[in-house]
């Protein structure tokens, strides 16, 4: 029988939401498992103490000293390393906040220093090299499956770089920016999800990630304009999950 | 001399803790939130209302809903905005879906390998992988519930002020009566199961639920009537944690399942209150550890409730109509119980619909000093006469009892 790819899960600071998802994989996490076999997985198992990973999937900003120090250890003994989430990828919502990180933790804890050794978040992508990225918050799930499969069976995963306009297409979805005059960010956002938020009517809020590239921030922003948004809330609702200068 | 407990698998975020040793006796303990902190009161300031419940939504992914819930009803309270009946039903439904899917995730896949000696539910599926799978459906029929109501299995945001983006339609209503119908068994089983565990841990004395069920306009505690949080709650800074520690009238306190079904067994469905009754003795004790009696019994209250509720709603049919908000200045607080316990939401907000003011408390910091105090119990009990190893197995599972949460724990705003 083929030996199993050591698979390590690990957390950084974030909502546990990526972590989560994985076990929402249900049934299909049998599937997985007959290629892979869980050696850290902080939320799930008790197990750990691997010195080598052949695939790591870390989640969450990097926030603290902690975190960093996890970060490395985790680039330093893995193959194939994952930047999953948005929080991972483009800072999410906790690297968002505005202004520095002695300002915050005094107006939070109140006037106490930095005991416990807080950075400003940064997503791990400006920390280390990853081998794959993995945006959304949290990612979808049947992407992630996808995703461990092809690197199980040798192939290298696609990402998908494609706004969220397209599954809307494809699904024949009533464009809400059009249609309802709704602030939707699905121009510009990483497609991936298939268009959840707008099954339910409602505007792409960007929680995947702002898409580089082709697309068009500026005319979105003039769209939104003209919809009658004002500057402030546009470049907030931009900037939620990404630093982001449009 | 410190005892470092490395950090705590089999919960949700990143803690650990110390326990202090001088002249070969326990005498504290420590428990550290080193999760980074997240920052969300500041995020929510100057935003407008409508975005607000989906950037809650990311405080935590276990119980999104929850905050999604607590940050609608502020922003409700605020503006003065009454939803009808149809609209909290669907919004409990929610809720009982994040119950279902959370209290089972806790149960099955991290509480059950204690009793039976896993390191982990994938482990112990090999010889029981028919209790897993039954946790894994009722985890699963949780988060339809979730997705439904809520837009996605985590972070949807069809949970809005005044409504829903979109509503549910019949045959979704359909498939949660029949599904909660048949998957009551099993919870029963559950109830079984996590009755065998022994009591550890401390003996609350205080508990503290919201006045309804699932939600109130108030809180309650055992000791008297209705009030405000901070009419008796107090939450202080602490140097080794990111979460902040709450007390009420200066103790420390439980919420939480616990707490719940001591305080409202009254408003229980048909069978989780015969079952409640048949196990009152042992919860009363108060011990902490019987919290996963009490969210096994839960599990038959959610499925029992999410059962009536779809019935009631399919027999009077869906408006699917939202509320329309006008805005105002206003202040709101939300209170709801989130599966592990009260969560609050307080705004303040301006006449333009902009939040300025924001507060929220997490069951987990509510719990925190609880916790402490558990911890610090059964590290003097066991000191001397368990190994370390078992000691440490002994702490893990005390923690493990609140179910903690965090996360969610560590962003409070100061007061
Ligand atoms: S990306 Fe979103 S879902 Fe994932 S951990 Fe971060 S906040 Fe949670
Ligand atoms: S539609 Fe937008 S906000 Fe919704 S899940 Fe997709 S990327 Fe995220």
């Amino acid at each position: 029988m083929m030996e199993k790819l050591k698979l390590a899960v690990f957390e950084l600071t974030d909502c546990g939401g990526c972590a989560l998802n994985i076990l929402f994989i249900y049934e299909r996490l049998f599937d997985l498992l007959e290629f892979y076999e869980i050696s850290e997985f902080h939320m799930a198992t008790s197990l750990s103490g691997e010195n080598h990973y052949d695939v790591a999937l870390i989640t969450g900003t990097v926030s603290s000293q902690r975190d960093l120090a996890l970060l490395k250890e985790a680039r330093n003994h893995s193959d194939y390393l994952i930047a999953l989430g948005t929080c991972a990828t483009h800072g999410s919502v906790q690297a968002s906040v505005e202004g520095s990180i002695r300002k915050k933790l005094e107006e939070v804890y109140g006037d106490k220093g930095n005991p416990m050794r807080a950075l400003d978040s940064k997503p791990v992508v400006e920390y280390v090299a990853v081998d794959f990225a993995l945006p959304g918050c949290p990612y979808d799930k049947e992407e992630i499956y996808q995703v461990l499969i092809d690197i199980a069976k040798g192939v290298e995963p696609v990402r998908k770089d494609y706004p969220v306009c397209v599954e809307c297409k494809l699904n024949e979805y009533e464009c809400v920016l059009v249609k309802k005059n709704l602030p939707c960010l699905g121009p510009i956002t990483y497609g991936g999800c298939n268009a959840a938020c707008i099954r339910s009517g409602l505007g792409c809020i960007g929680c995947r990630g702002p898409l580089p590239g082709e697309v068009n921030p500026a005319s979105e922003y003039e769209i939104l304009k003209d919809l009658g948004y004002d500057e402030d809330y546009i470049i907030r609702k931009f900037k939620t999950f990404a630093r982001w200068e449009p | 001399m410190i005892i470092e407990l490395r950090e705590f698998t089999r919960v949700e975020g990143n803690g650990k803790a110390e326990i202090v040793v001088e002249d070969g006796e326990v005498k504290n303990v420590r428990l550290k939130i080193v999760e980074g902190p997240r920052f969300f009161e500041l995020l929510t300031l100057g935003r407008h209302y409508y975005d607000v419940p989906d950037l809650e939504a990311r405080i935590c992914a276990i119980c999104y809903l929850s905050h999604s819930v607590a940050s609608v009803m502020a922003i409700e309270r605020a503006f003065g905005v009454d939803v009808p009946e149809e609209i909290q039903l669907l919004r409990e439904l929610g809720l009982i879906g994040e119950l279902l899917e959370s209290h089972a995730l806790h149960l099955y896949l991290l509480v059950a390998p204690d009793i039976f000696g896993y390191p982990d539910a994938i482990r112990m599926a090999t010889k029981h992988g028919e209790l897993v799978r039954e946790g894994l459906a009722i985890k699963a029929f949780g988060n339809r519930l979730r997705e439904i109501i809520g837009g996605r299995e985590i972070h949807g945001i069809n949970v809005k002020p005044g409504g829903f983006g979109r509503y549910p339609t019949v045959e979704e209503l359909e498939l949660f009566e029949r599904e909660s119908g048949a998957l009551l068994k099993l919870a029963r089983r559950a109830v079984r199961l996590f009755a065998s565990l022994e009591p550890y841990g401390e003996k609350a004395e205080h508990f503290v639920a919201t006045d309804g069920y699932l939600w109130g306009d108030k809180l309650v505690s055992n000791e008297e009537g209705t009030f405000h949080y901070t009419e008796r709650i107090e939450e202080r800074s602490l140097v080794y944690s990111f979460a902040k520690q709450s007390h009420y009238n200066g103790e420390p306190f439980l919420v939480g399942a616990l707490a719940r079904l001591l305080l409202k067994a009254d408003s229980l469905t048909p069978m989780a209150k015969r079952l409640f009754e048949e196990h009152r003795e042992k919860l009363a004790t108060g011990y902490v550890s019987y919290n996963n009696l009490a969210q096994a019994i839960e599990l038959v209250y959610s499925l029992e409730r999410a059962n009536e509720i779809a019935k009631t709603l399919l027999d009077k049919g869906l408006e699917g109509e939202n509320i329309p908000i006008a805005v105002r200045e206003g202040e709101g607080i939300g209170y709801v119980e989130a599966p592990r316990g009260v969560l609050i939401h307080h705004y303040r907000i301006d006449g333009s619909g902009n939040v300025f003011y924001s507060n929220i408390i997490t069951p987990t910091a509510l719990n925190h000093a609880m916790m402490e105090l558990s911890l610090l119990r059964e590290a003097k009990r066991g000191y001397g006469e368990l190994d370390e190893c078992s000691l440490i197995q002994r702490l893990e599972e005390t923690v493990r009892a609140f179910d903690p949460c965090i996360s969610c724990s560590v962003h409070i705003v100061k007061l």
